[in-house]
């Protein structure tokens, strides 16, 4: 089900290590985009990482984007060290189920790369094994600072109505 | 009473908290030891002390006003962090980077290399034990490169010298002669901590066979950078995947057998070297021509689309995941920070050492907090 015109990049060989996963593919500015759903990702990366033809033994990055309307995206950066090239894997999750297996059982790495994504962007992921605060405080698990809807000036209003300008001298 | 020798005691093991504000931490990282005597049982690590958000004010900064919390976050090595945001909007913005500026940014690079490992060679001078000679030796050579720095972008540590499309301004008239001169100190710098440590007997005693990790479990964690190039693991994107100049360039991808921490501190050491040979072949080939494109855009807009870049940093790989969804700032910037995921290893390599031998471990993954936690 490809989308555009994939040949001369590794999509041959992704599609067919993900056998039996849904999958839809894009040609990214470096590296080729797939996507797959929710429900499939850990079997998915699992296959990817499985398998001897393209073998993604590495997790760079992983992280979440935030697409206010349209849900969030779960972004997984993989790489093989022995046969040197990239995928970028993603998965879309709805607004109003923001909760996603971890990859912790796939890759050990992937464990701090999570924390930070479950504090910043309020994804809970299933079966992880240490589900703390990274780098906020603890007891920071209502609001979550990369949200699009998170906002950033709030500090700076709070300065303003202290020093007593009102909203017309602004 | 005095116990008889059969008598058995109850031993209990010991919470010990390193950090925050702990030299032997590099910053502010907090660390929760389990001990039984003098033998590390559990390792808790901390960390966020210097999270200042750079990820989400960049959304709503423009390109340009970026670059300035990418030196915040990775300040050993602002060149290094620098350059991977400014390819970033490079891709995205369709810019193509004139081969002068190439040249520039290659051999920027690689001195900022050279001045962040000094860095860490002084530093773990003192984690090691051996309190002034290396870190004052370190200091000298280091103070040499940041000089230079100075000279060409004005500052010592947050440079704003890469800019997207190539250069903020073109260096100094006598930059080759300047570079080749510092080169020779550092060189000889390079061979006096060959001398002072590597050849030191307490030094090897105290680094060799301590806080080891398999090349399956480096890879397995995601470090990169030297820490897992000294457990056998040939990654360096430099090589593999080249950007700037690295494709004409001949270096050596310098690994270890052993991945224990003197492999650790021997594989940065022997890189200086292969930086030193990298800088010198930039310069010979180094020639007059434009430091930004001819038909530079005065407003910076990027097509919608998103884009992982890599480049190898001192620490290892710094990545910038950048989405766009049009217009003059990222929608989304993410920071692939080396040290985090160096870090979660930790645990891994203290386990089993003793107390002293932790903090060695620690100090061979040259952690810079403000990446860790940007």
């Amino acid at each position: 089900m490809t989308t555009q015109d994939l040949t001369g990049t590794i999509w041959a060989e992704v599609d067919r290590a993900l056998a039996g996963v849904t999958v839809r593919a894009e040609r990214g500015v470096m590296d080729v985009i797939v996507y797959i759903p929710r429900d499939e990702i850990i079997r998915g990366l699992r296959a990817l990482k499985r398998d001897a033809g393209v073998s993604f033994d590495y997790l760079r990055s992983l992280t979440a984007v935030d697409n206010e309307a349209e849900g969030m995206d779960v972004v997984y950066h993989l790489y093989s060290t022995t046969r040197k090239h990239n995928l970028t894997v993603k998965t879309t999750l709805p607004n109003d189920d923001l909760t996603l297996d971890t990859a912790t059982s796939v890759w050990r790495g992937a464990n701090w790369l999570e924390r930070e994504t479950a504090e910043m962007f309020g994804i809970r992921f299933r079966g992880h094994p240490d589900p703390r605060t990274l780098l906020m405080p603890e007891d920071m698990d209502d609001t979550f600072p990369l949200r699009k809807s998170h906002p950033l000036a709030e500090i700076e209003v709070l300065q303003g109505e202290g020093m007593g300008y009102t909203e017309e001298d602004r | 009473m005095v116990a008889s020798p059969q008598h058995e005691f109850e031993t209990q093991d010991l919470l010990i908290n390193v950090g925050p504000q702990h030299p032997s931490t590099h910053g502010v990282f907090r660390m929760v030891l389990t001990i039984d005597g003098e033998v590390v049982k559990d390792v808790v690590p901390y960390i966020g002390y210097l999270h200042r958000g750079a990820e989400k004010l960049c959304e709503t900064m423009d390109f340009r006003q970026g670059i300035g919390f990418m030196d915040r976050t990775e300040y050993l090595a602002a060149h290094n962090a620098e350059l991977s945001y400014v390819m970033a909007v490079e891709a995205l913005a369709g810019l193509e980077v004139p081969d002068r500026a190439q040249w520039i940014r290659t051999i920027l690079c690689e001195l900022n290399r050279l001045s962040s490992h000094f860095m860490f060679l002084g530093a773990f001078g003192i984690d090691v034990g051996v309190f002034g000679t290396p870190f004052i030796y370190a200091w000298r050579e280091r103070e040499a490169i940041i000089d230079l720095f100075e000279e060409i972008s004005g500052d010592r540590m947050m440079y704003a010298y890469f800019r997207p499309g190539g250069l903020a301004w073109d260096v100094p008239l006598n930059f080759k002669e300047r570079v080749r001169e510092v080169l020779k100190s550092t060189r000889q710098g390079i061979k006096d901590f060959d001398e002072l440590l590597t050849q030191n007997e307490i030094f090897r005693a105290r680094t060799e066979g301590i806080g080891y990790i398999s090349a399956e479990d480096a890879i397995d964690w995601g470090m990169s950078g030297p820490s897992i190039r000294a457990s056998g693991v040939a990654l360096d994107v430099r090589r593999d995947e080249p950007y700037l100049k690295y494709a004409d360039l001949d270096f050596d991808v310098i690994t270890g057998e052993n991945g224990d921490v003197f492999d650790r501190y021997y594989c940065r050491l022997m890189e200086m070297h292969e930086s030193v040979k990298i800088i010198e072949q930039c310069l010979a080939r180094l020639e007059p021509g434009l430091i930004v494109p001819d038909k530079m855009p005065r407003m910076l807009r990027a097509a919608p689309g998103e884009v992982y870049i890599r480049t190898e940093a001192p620490r290892g790989e710094y990545g910038i995941y950048m989405v766009s969804k049009g217009g003059n700032r990222p929608y989304r910037l993410k920071v692939r920070s080396a040290c985090l995921s160096n870090l979660q290893a930790l645990k891994q390599m203290s386990v089993d050492q003793y107390v002293a031998d932790a903090i060695i471990v620690l100090g061979s993954i040259d952690i810079v907090l403000s990446e860790v936690d940007r």
